[in-house]
């Protein structure tokens, strides 16, 4: 599991952005994660409280938003959700797929004030 | 009730650390300093590749090591009876290296001058894939008995070293570990990357692999 040192570089970045805005107070962290990047959202947010412990970031929720990976069959040119259609094209059958997204993982925005 | 605003980042995870490791890796160049990060499964043979390679190079050239055992000394002192210098790093129980931490080793190694620094990183095929540390190159090795299905499994690792070593080759007659399907598999991910199969043990493939090293660092 390797979901907590990430979370230690998440609080590290929005800590940055808080003091770059003076910011006083963060609502909400939300956080975007594709379906093939390496790191769990339930993990994520069972470490959250131990990443955000001794920071001003205690009582800051956490939103992690999964963004879907497409792929392009080789064959026909189709895109389509790989995990939802097992890395099988819908429309032809084929199983030579080009992954063109589902790895990205962001810091998307935050809430505060 | 308070008025909360939205502030938009869309910023990598890894943005800072990326930033971080291009400024070290610009340093490294500008001192004539090799950074090669050695990443694999714990166990797959790092530091026995690392003894092999340090054996064939150290009078040929400056070499420095740096040992990321989460919690222990054991390879750097493995790695000290070769006479080169070492330094354990302490990673605090995380399972990867960031920038940051690299050049505090560095630092710590006073490295300046040497020719070529190898950081043997956390043993994981996860983590250490998506933390840049400022290498110069990053080589994995992938062992025999882990099998020929890794690439499938752990993609990014693949596609973020340049330089393979399939190791232990000297085992493949006990596992069904199909050579070729591996090298196909890992160049579909990485069509640029070296491989190489060497046995750490034999001493089989370690010269193709060091005169390949070599001529990097020396930048031919
Ligand atoms: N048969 C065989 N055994 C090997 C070879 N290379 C390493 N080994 C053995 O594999 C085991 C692990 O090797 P290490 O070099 O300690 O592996 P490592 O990747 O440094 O391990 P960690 O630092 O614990 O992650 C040892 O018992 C080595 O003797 C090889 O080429 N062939
Ligand atoms: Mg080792
Ligand atoms: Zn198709």
């Amino acid at each position: 599991m390797h979901e907590l040192g990430i979370m230690f570089h998440i609080v590290d970045q929005v800590l940055r952005v808080v003091e770059d805005n003076e910011l006083s107070e963060v609502e909400a962290i939300v956080l975007q994660v594709g379906e093939l990047s390496s790191v769990v959202p339930r993990y994520l947010h069972a470490c959250f409280p131990a990443a955000t412990s001794g920071t001003m970031l205690e009582s800051t929720k956490l939103e992690v938003e999964v963004l879907t990976a497409n792929g392009i069959c080789q064959n026909c040119n189709k895109v389509f959700a790989v995990i939802e259609y097992d890395r099988v094209c819908p429309q032809c059958y084929s199983e030579d797929i080009e992954i063109i997204s589902g790895s990205e993982f962001y810091l998307k925005e935050i809430r505060a004030c | 009730m308070r008025e909360f605003r939205v502030l938009e980042i869309k910023e990598s995870i890894f943005e800072d650390n990326n930033k971080d490791a291009q400024e070290l890796r610009e340093q490294l160049k500008s001192e004539n300093t090799f950074l090669l990060n050695l990443m694999s499964s714990p166990g797959a043979g790092k530091t026995t590749t690392l003894v092999k390679t340090i054996e064939s190079l150290k009078e040929r050239l400056s070499i420095a090591v740096m040992e990321a055992d989460i919690d222990s000394d054991v390879d750097a002192r493995t790695i000290s009876e070769t006479g080169v210098k070492v330094i354990q790093l302490h990673t605090g129980g995380m399972c990867h290296l960031d920038a940051d931490m690299t050049r505090q080793g560095l630092k710590g190694l006073d490295a300046k001058g040497t020719d070529l620094v190898i950081l043997e990183n956390v043993g994981n095929l996860v983590c250490p894939a998506e933390f840049d540390t400022g290498a110069t190159k990053n080589a994995m090795i992938l062992s025999v008995p882990e099998g020929d299905d890794k690439p499938l499994k752990y993609p990014l690792m693949f596609k973020v070293s340049d330089v393979l070593l399939i190791n232990k080759i000297d085992v493949m007659e006990y596992f069904d570990f199909d050579l070729d399907l591996c090298i196909e598999r890992v160049k579909k991910l990485n069509p640029n990357i070296k491989i190489f199969p060497i046995s750490a043990k034999t001493g089989e493939g370690i010269k193709e692999w060091t005169d390949w090293l070599y001529n990097e660092v020396k930048g031919e």
